[in-house]
């Protein structure tokens, strides 16, 4: 019986935001835009979506007189990745089987 | 990267993996911090082996310079954290190994400056003075101040520690393989005079940080130049 891939997750997008945050504690949002190469609009909103599914955690807040975006996984989201990469891994099991 | 459009599992693992990647080959430290210290330590340590070797004074401690060094360190810390747009798992605990190595070189520097003084002291009061006695009797005894033989060794071994476990944590080859060169040369100092351990100590500050520093600072310029691309 295969788990099914948590919609989530299964958008390129948002499956790389969640791979570029398992790895570290905190990242800017600039940075997770220069490493994804999305736009702004398109990363916000699949960040907010990931927010609102309780994957990560997203803190606004003023540096240097700037506005920061950081984004930081939670414990759900880190549970759900993990979920994920193991659903993956039957997948992938099965191709090649 | 497009976002909803419909992709294999194979694709999905590659998204993975690159990702990890990228977050893993993200050098957030600029490698100045490092290139400093190496080349102050270095050079005082190489000054300290030709004030020995050749019997000379500069004029004043060469070791203030390390004293000194601590305010550009401020300056770097406070721009590296203000530049840093990304904050790994290991940092706090990095960021405390180097705090603790820092407490304690200067911990070694206060035992070194004092301990000689209060061990004469108190070698007084028990009625007794240490002697330096030649086996040849070409010059009469003279009295002499207690010492630890070879001091420089333990500041190799300390310089070692903290950079073991930085290469270790950040898998950073050059520090790891500058940490083992400096544990060698350690151990090499363990027969050698104190003159001698003073260029063991520059060879160690060369290779614990200077080289590794001169690394990350390229790798990190190459990295800064590729997202300005």
């Amino acid at each position: 019986m295969f788990k099914e891939l948590d919609p989530i997750l299964h958008s390129q997008l948002r499956l790389a935001v969640m791979s570029l945050l398992i790895g570290i504690k905190e990242a800017e949002f600039t940075f997770i835009r220069e490493k994804t190469n999305a736009t702004a609009g398109n990363l916000s909103v699949q960040v907010q979506k990931l927010k609102d599914a309780g994957y990560i955690e997203v803190i606004k807040q003023f540096k240097e007189n700037y506005p920061q975006t950081i984004c930081k996984i939670t414990p759900r989201g880190l549970e759900a990745f993990d979920e994920y990469v193991k659903a993956l891994q039957q997948y992938l099991q099965a191709g090649k089987e | 990267m497009p976002n909803e459009k419909s992709f294999t599992e194979k694709e999905s693992l590659d998204i993975i993996t690159s990702m990890i990647q990228k977050a893993k080959g993200s050098y957030h430290e600029t490698g100045i911090g490092s290139i400093l210290w190496g080349s102050v330590i270095a050079f005082n340590s190489f000054v300290t082996y030709l004030e020995i070797r050749y019997d000379f004074y500069i004029g004043f401690d060469v070791w203030i310079l390390a004293l000194a060094a601590i305010i550009p360190q401020i300056f770097i810390s406070i721009n590296e954290k203000r530049k840093g747009r990304i904050k790994k798992y290991e940092d706090d605990a990095l960021d405390t190994v180097w705090l603790v190595f820092g407490i304690s070189i200067f911990a070694l520097s206060a035992y070194r400056i004092i301990v000689g003084g209060a061990t004469q002291s108190l070698i007084k009061e028990e009625g007794w003075v240490m002697m330096k006695h030649y086996l040849d009797g070409r010059r009469p005894d003279e009295p002499m101040q207690p010492f630890v033989p070879s001091f420089y060794s333990i500041y190799l071994i300390l310089y070692s520690f903290p950079t073991l476990v930085t290469g270790i944590v950040k898998k950073f080859r050059p520090m790891l393989y500058g940490a083992l060169i400096s544990y060698g040369l350690f151990i090499f100092s363990c027969f050698t005079s104190t003159q001698n351990d003073m260029l063991l100590g520059t060879f160690t500050a060369i290779s614990c940080w200077l080289i590794p520093g001169i690394v990350l600072r390229r790798k990190y310029l190459a990295q800064k130049k590729a997202a300005n691309v």
